[in-house]
């Protein structure tokens, strides 16, 4: 049983964790860096360590300092959160040599999966479709453009280790491949200090599909139904549906089948995300299986009743899963927008400063995740996204009403955010029809920037 | 609005206050999982740095690295056969608890003394190996260390090994008097056999190299390199600063300085060391098997005589302005186009090291050969950090250093040419501009090997004659070759330098002049716009030709070397 734990994170995930270990009676802790002396999760945690300055690699990226936070503050597990250190494996690693329970899973699953290319390999022996693509690692354009040949174009370029869309380029054609590639590489090179990169076939105009599992440390794994996050600037997640309007109950059944015997490949334990590709004739490719909490897990939450954040606790403390494949029913529709401090019209250049005044909606089927107050200055070292702003209701159609009408409320003085541009793709006539791919913004983009002014 | 203390914390009954997860141990960082860099002061996983290369993931500095693990990041997988392990312990001078701490510290360490020594293979190729270790009484030479170095060596110089140590040392065992200071002269006479007996003895330094260690057997490697940021100096800086009660200058005695100041070959970062000791050896492998020149031999060498004859009449200070041209091909052209796994080597192991004057060894088919270039640049940063071509003494130096190395593993020595002078500057009188030509000269017209000179653009007078007292000389269709430049000669002599382009015609300096006086032995025609991209043809007739020069010459004895030699010049 979990007693104190540390959350090695800051911004909202920090404080949505934290509250889960309030209603849990676990005791928190939080680390801050200098720049987030004032932060919300510093504020609200049992207890807060300044574990250095601003600088990521000095703060929330150091293992050794967050270890160290752990032993003095007396914790005895880390939630990791998303992004920083939630999906390194030497980290978990460390956790383990240093009795530390690690909410997430085990450190070689992570290293597994972490690998793109050995993940695919796994999935694709355990009978889960995946895109065709390079089994082994490429290394110089010369190779990789023999491959593309064989894939036949368009191809994506992709960072073995990548992540966040850094190190990935399309190709359409063998001229465009050079270039894209070394591009590509050069990316990923300064990115993850690795310039390991594969090639796979470009499926056209896809939805992002992805499933959410948990699995126990006994071998329980269930999947909680999926999200939609077609809604995409630059590979970043804008919008989050569940359930998806492209899925019929035996897609949903057979994909989610799927994820779970994906997660049992992998011998997963904890929750854990596996994106799929869905084209237009309904076939599903596996894609990547996320190790951590993503940051649009509480539309799962909306639509299947389960708290994610506190499951991951139960399962880090070897408790079995509550419920089993059966007990699992989506219910209405959930949709998520993030709300990051960025200026669209400035090439969504990131607004840092500091929040004059502001008011949230809510009401019934409104929740608000969000690390921000009135008051609050949002430093300029971190990620932009401020909050998250989720609906539920009974169906698409009066959830995206629902959404519509709370984001008409959100105001947010003192700087720039996108919930202008998320309030005008919620009127896209477009989104309303569910008709929405990942290329969604790059097509419909202007369109929503004109409607802006 | 300040949040401090605005929200309620959990109340939390009192049993689960104190009540800690029972039987479960508690969370704690294992011992000696995280260490603190004693550079920067971070907190690290050790063993992290240890997995690589004992390198702070934080701050780049490098730590010391115990000897066991050095022979593994340097050789072959399981190829080290340590010698003499086991030494009876030695107190020469009765010192008071020398013994305990010998014995103590051999516990701790695991080491029997200071330095273990054996054989290794690089990249299959077999070396001595000694690796002092600072753990150990900061590695000082008390006598075994030097005993067991010098068996080392004096059983690489039968087996014919080359030798490899790795020095750092705080210098002489204070315990142990003056048999301690005896092991300076007993490693570097060991090394002087080894030497002689024409073996290569290849020293890296690594932090720190001081006191006695650096006045033996450290500083006598025909090849010595050192680890970034190591501290390698006689003195202490401490000492030094008690001495002389002035605050030393960062970066004093460090590597990077004594590269600087010509005492280092090069400075080697950890990661690439082994590459770079591979190449080494590479280069000094005995009697490499050399595979005849290409057949294409007779037709070519009739085809380019015919090309000889083809070169145009052009003006003579035409072609001294052609010979000066920025866009030519420079020094480090030629040695990438005509040379392969070159290895640089810098200094002169007196005062500097000169970058007008780029020298090293490489391998022109399958042979190793010491390359020695003048270099003037390709850009005006370059031009600046190569001082337009004019060598300094410290250049001049360098490559008689080289020279003289070459000599010793029976190496020819190539030199491309092209320098409009030697540098003409206080600092270069200071240091003897004039004695470094002389003794260049003095020393080349008897070096035992073959000597090659290619003047690839300006040979200007003493500063060029320095590296062209060779068997041959050989030019470019427009390289120039003269007692003066033509501005000088024109002032000189009619106290005009404006009348340069007259003076040109009169000097007969072009190639086409000087091989008909005998000077020079042959000449290469030169593309149309000539540049580093289109000098390939060039250099592809210049190396068939290199390559049968050094089958030749390589056949002839050192003495008939010499005199054809003496012969070349006594003629003229």
């Amino acid at each position: 049983m979990i007693k104190r734990l540390l959350i090695a994170n800051r911004g909202e995930i920090a404080v949505r964790i934290i509250r889960a270990c309030r209603e849990m009676g676990i005791e928190t802790v939080a680390v801050y860096s200098k720049a987030d002396k004032d932060a919300l999760h510093t504020k609200l945690a049992d207890q807060s360590v300044c574990i250095g300055p601003a600088p990521l690699s000095e703060s929330y990226l150091s293992m050794e300092r967050i270890i160290s936070a752990t032993i003095v503050s007396g914790a005895d597990a880390i939630h990791p959160g998303f992004g920083f250190l939630s999906e390194n494996s030497k980290f978990a690693e460390l956790c383990e040599k240093c009795n530390i329970i690690f909410v997430g899973p085990p450190a070689e699953v992570i290293a597994k999966l972490g690998d793109k290319q050995a993940a695919r390999n796994t999935m694709a022996e355990a009978n889960i479709p995946v895109i065709p693509g390079t089994t082994r690692a490429v290394y110089d354009v010369q190779s990789g453009k023999k491959a593309a040949q064989e894939i036949g174009y368009p191809v994506m370029i992709k960072a073995v280790l990548g992540g966040g869309g850094k190190g990935m380029r399309s190709a359409e054609t063998p001229e465009e491949f050079e270039q894209n590639f070394i591009t590509a590489q050069k990316e990923a090179a300064n990115a993850f200090g690795d310039n390991a990169m594969y090639v796979e076939h470009f499926v056209m105009h896809p939805r992002h599909i992805e499933f959410q599992i948990l699995a126990d440390k006994y071998g329980n794994v269930v999947h909680l139904g999926e999200r939609d996050c077609s809604i995409q600037r630059n590979h970043q997640k804008l919008i989050e549906e569940s359930p998806s309007s492209a899925l019929t109950p035996e897609l949903r059944n057979k994909m989610g089948k799927a994820a779970v015997r994906a997660a049992k490949a992998a011998g997963y334990i904890n929750a854990g995300t596996i994106e799929f590709l869905l084209d237009e004739n309904r076939n599903f490719y596996f894609m990547e299986m996320n190790t951590r909490i993503q940051v649009e897990h509480p539309v799962t939450e909306c639509v299947t009743g389960i708290d994610l954040v506190k499951a991951q606790i139960q399962i880090a403390s070897g408790d079995v899963l509550e419920f089993s494949q059966k007990d699992i029913h989506l219910s209405g529709h959930a949709i998520e927008c993030r709300i990051n401090a960025e200026n669209p019209q400035e090439d969504f250049r990131p607004c840092p400063g500091t929040i004059q005044d502001m008011y949230l909606p809510g009401g019934k089927g409104v929740r608000i995740d969000s690390a921000i107050y009135a008051g609050y200055t949002i430093p300029p070292y971190y990620d932009s996204m401020i909050a998250k702003l989720i609906v539920w209701d009974e169906n698409r159609e009066e959830a995206v009403h629902k959404m519509q009408s709370a984001l008409g409320e959100v105001v947010i003085e003192g700087i720039t955010t996108n919930v202008d541009y998320q309030y005008e793709i919620l009127h896209n006539r477009k989104f309303l029809n569910g008709d929405v791919n990942i290329d969604f913004i790059e097509e419909n983009g202007k369109v929503i920037l004109q409607n802006l002014e | 609005m300040k949040l401090d203390n605005m929200f309620k914390k959990n109340r939390l009954p009192e049993s689960r206050k104190t009540v800690r997860r029972k039987g479960a141990s508690r969370p704690e960082v294992p011992e000696g999982l995280l260490k603190k860099c004693n550079m920067c002061g971070s907190a690290i996983i050790a063993e992290e740095a240890k997995k690589g290369y004992y390198i702070c993931p934080k701050c780049g500095g490098y730590f010391r690295v115990p000897a066991y693990v050095r022979v593994e990041m340097i050789a072959d997988k399981n190829t080290f056969e340590e010698w003499d392990k086991e030494y009876p312990i030695r107190n020469p001078m009765e010192y008071k608890g020398y013994e305990e701490k010998i014995r103590d510290l051999q516990e701790k360490t695991g080491l029997n003394e200071a330095v273990i020594t054996g054989k290794i293979r690089i990249d299959g190729m077999e070396a001595a190996i000694g690796v002092c270790d600072g753990r150990f009484l900061m590695a000082s030479m008390g006598g075994i260390v030097g005993e067991k170095i010098a068996r080392a060596v004096e059983r690489a110089t039968k087996e014919e090994l080359p030798v490899i140590l790795f020095a750092c040392s705080g210098g002489a065992r204070m315990q142990e008097g003056i048999t301690s200071l005896m092991q300076m002269a007993k490693t570097s006479a060991a090394l002087k056999r080894h030497s002689d007996a024409g073996l290569l003895y290849i020293s890296v330094l690594t932090d720190p190299t001081t006191g006695g260690v650096t006045a033996s057997f450290a500083m006598l490697g025909d090849i010595i390199l050192a680890e970034p940021g190591a501290l390698i100096g006689f003195a202490g800086p401490r000492v030094i600063e008690q001495t002389i009660r002035q605050k030393l200058p960062k970066g004093f005695q460090r590597a990077e300085f004594l590269l600087e100041h010509g005492f280092l070959d090069d400075v080697v970062s950890r990661e690439q060391l082994r590459e770079r000791l591979s190449a080494i050896l590479k280069l000094h492998v005995k009697c490499p098997q050399v595979e005849a020149a290409e057949k294409e031999t007779e037709n070519e060498s009739r085809k380019k005589e015919i090309m000889a004859v083809k070169i145009q009449k052009a003006d003579a200070w035409e072609r001294v302005q052609i010979s000066r041209r920025k866009d030519r091909p420079v020094g480090s052209d030629y040695l990438q186009m005509l040379f392969s796994d070159f290895v640089e080597l810098h200094g002169d192991r007196l005062f500097g090291d000169d970058s007008a004057v780029k020298g090293g060894i490489a391998f022109i088919n399958g042979r190793a050969v010491t390359v020695i270039t003048q270099e003037k640049g390709k850009d005006t940063r370059e031009n600046i950090r190569c001082n337009f071509g004019m060598p300094k003494p410290e250049g001049y130096r360098k490559a008689l250093r080289l020279m003289k190395q070459a000599e010793k593993f029976k190496r020819p020595v190539i030199c491309i040419i092209d320098t409009p002078g030697a540098f003409c500057g206080i600092e270069a009188e200071e240091r003897g501009q004039g004695e470094a030509i002389a003794r260049n000269i003095y020393e080349m017209s008897a070096l035992k090997v073959p000597v090659l000179s290619i003047v690839i653009g300006e040979g200007g007078s003493g500063g060029a004659l320095a590296l062209a007292t060779a068997d041959e000389v050989w030019m470019l269709e427009n390289a120039v070759y003269s007692i003066l430049s033509p501005e000088g000669f024109a002032s000189i002599l009619w106290k005009d330098s404006t009348r340069a382009k007259e003076a040109a015609r009169v000097m007969k300096l072009t190639a086409q002049d000087l091989l008909e006086r005998g000077v020079i032995e042959r000449i290469f025609p030169e593309p149309e716009n000539f540049r580093a991209e289109t000098m390939e043809n060039l250099t592809k007739d210049m190396k068939t030709e290199i390559i049968k020069f050094i089958e030749k010459n390589c056949k002839k004895l050192p003495e008939e070397l010499t005199e054809q030699r003496y012969r070349r010049f006594r003629r003229l």
